[in-house]
């Protein structure tokens, strides 16, 4: 069970500034997200893109940004609850939430700030091989040693797919990357690398087949020009097929949605006390969803839920140059 | 109003986009895909898989693009033949399926 004085629900940009600022002011915190990996949609759907419009960097990598944005959270050393889904709400009869994650872990708090971005993050299921999952089939790579001496086939044709190929290429015994197209969407370089890598390379190329006794063992391919079925030796599948969002049990929040956004008003409340949010998720008259606009709605999330949670506590939190970390 | 499908996609319907999109906006009509204004968050990841190239941003668009662009809000803000109400926004192409009819710009364009 954990006792904090703030949970920020979303652990993407807005989410990981909003981890800063309550630190900052001194709450104690804790930031969930289903996914494995910090970074939100930056991470999922696009960590090699550089963004322009943070303000005081010319140009960020994606995953560069996060870097920076996970440094500047860790500061103040918030309770990470990362591959677990915020489920049910309950309010407690002294007034504080209690959050049940799907995982069977509680968060018990005085403010939640959800920053869920579009929802959600759920891996695209592979067509087949479902029932080998967690025992071959995996679609993240948490532990890159685990792949130590693995037969590994990665399926997919994004930044994900190609980092994986990437990354167990120098540990596994063997590394293919199938993709149902021949074009990649990953970034330029990573194909480039992959090619030159020792990694096989099978396009326009599916999973058809799956087969092993405890575990996987064997996968066939089917080439989707001509149909040809290959066998390969395989002991490993990461699936990265990509992600479909969805705002999921935040539904059952009692919270205002309009067209999957949460509505707020100028202080970032839901209306539901205790509750605010901050970023994509959020929707109001005149909202832009653009990073630095999230940031600030984090900035006023955090500070409102500090005050309302405790009303001696001043709105305004100070300059962070007058209280160095 | 963010991404959408021109006339390139009339009766080819290939569906890569579909497999790409995160948050299925891009609904099927009877002769092209049509992606929902309100509901597409802008990442993009539908345009590059599109063997046809019919999907463009509407911050790029061409003079001749537009009628398409107001088509695809179309098909979601007005009733489509056949129906006495707009689909509006569905939450998920999946949920509902083929829509099976098109706007009109759609019905009438030859390919």
């Amino acid at each position: 069970m954990i006792d904090v004085d703030l949970l920020v629900v979303g652990a993407g940009p807005a989410g990981l500034y909003a981890a800063y600022y309550a630190g900052f002011r001194g709450l104690r915190t804790a930031i969930i997200d289903s996914l494995p990996e910090p970074g939100g949609q930056i991470s999922a759907l696009y960590p090699e893109k550089m963004i322009y419009d943070i303000a005081g960097f010319p140009g960020v990598r994606g995953r560069e940004l996060v870097a920076g944005l996970l440094a500047q959270a860790e500061a103040f050393s918030p309770a990470w609850l990362l591959g677990q889904s915020a489920h049910h709400l309950e309010r407690l009869p002294d007034g504080r939430l209690r959050v049940h994650t799907i995982g069977g872990e509680t968060v018990t708090t005085r403010s939640i700030v959800i920053a869920g971005g579009i929802g959600t993050f759920t891996p695209r299921p592979l067509p087949v091989g479902a029932e080998f999952l967690g025992r071959g089939v995996d679609y993240f790579v948490t532990d890159p040693s685990a792949y130590a001496g693995e037969h590994v086939l990665v399926v997919g044709g994004g930044d994900s797919a190609l980092d994986w190929a990437l990354t167990l290429e120098p540990i596994a015994e063997s590394v293919t990357l199938a993709h149902r197209r021949p074009r990649f969407t990953a970034h330029q370089s990573s194909v480039a690398r992959l090619h030159a890598s020792s990694a096989i390379v099978r396009t326009p190329c599916v999973l058809h087949e799956v087969h092993g006794a405890e575990s996987v063992e064997r996968v066939v391919l089917r080439d989707t020009t001509g149909g040809e079925l290959s066998e390969l030796a395989c002991t490993r599948v990461v699936a990265a097929l990509g992600f479909t969002a969805d705002l999921g049990p935040l539904r059952d929040w009692g919270l205002r949605i309009a067209d999957r956004h949460i509505v707020v008003d100028s202080t970032m409340s839901t209306g539901v006390p205790g509750i605010y949010a901050a970023g994509d998720i959020t929707d109001y008259p005149g909202k832009v969803r653009l990073i630095s606009v999230g940031f600030g709605e984090a900035a006023l999330a955090v500070n409102n839920a500090a005050t309302a949670a405790n009303p001696a506590a001043a709105l305004f939190p100070g300059h962070s140059t007058e209280t160095a970390a | 109003m963010p991404f959408f499908i021109a006339g390139d996609c009339l009766d080819v319907l290939d569906r890569s986009c579909t497999e790409e999109c995160p948050v299925d906006c891009i609904y099927q009509g009877e002769r092209k895909m049509y992606i929902n204004p309100r509901e597409c968050i802008d990442c993009g990841a539908c345009e590059p898989v599109c063997p046809v190239s019919a999907i463009t941003s509407d911050l790029r668009i061409s003079e001749a693009e537009v009628p398409w662009r107001d088509d695809n809000a179309a098909f979601f803000a007005e009733p489509l033949p056949g129906r006495d109400e707009p689909l509006g926004s569905p939450g998920g192409a999946a949920k509902i399926g083929p829509v099976g009819a098109d706007t009109p710009l759609a019905a009438r364009t030859p390919v």
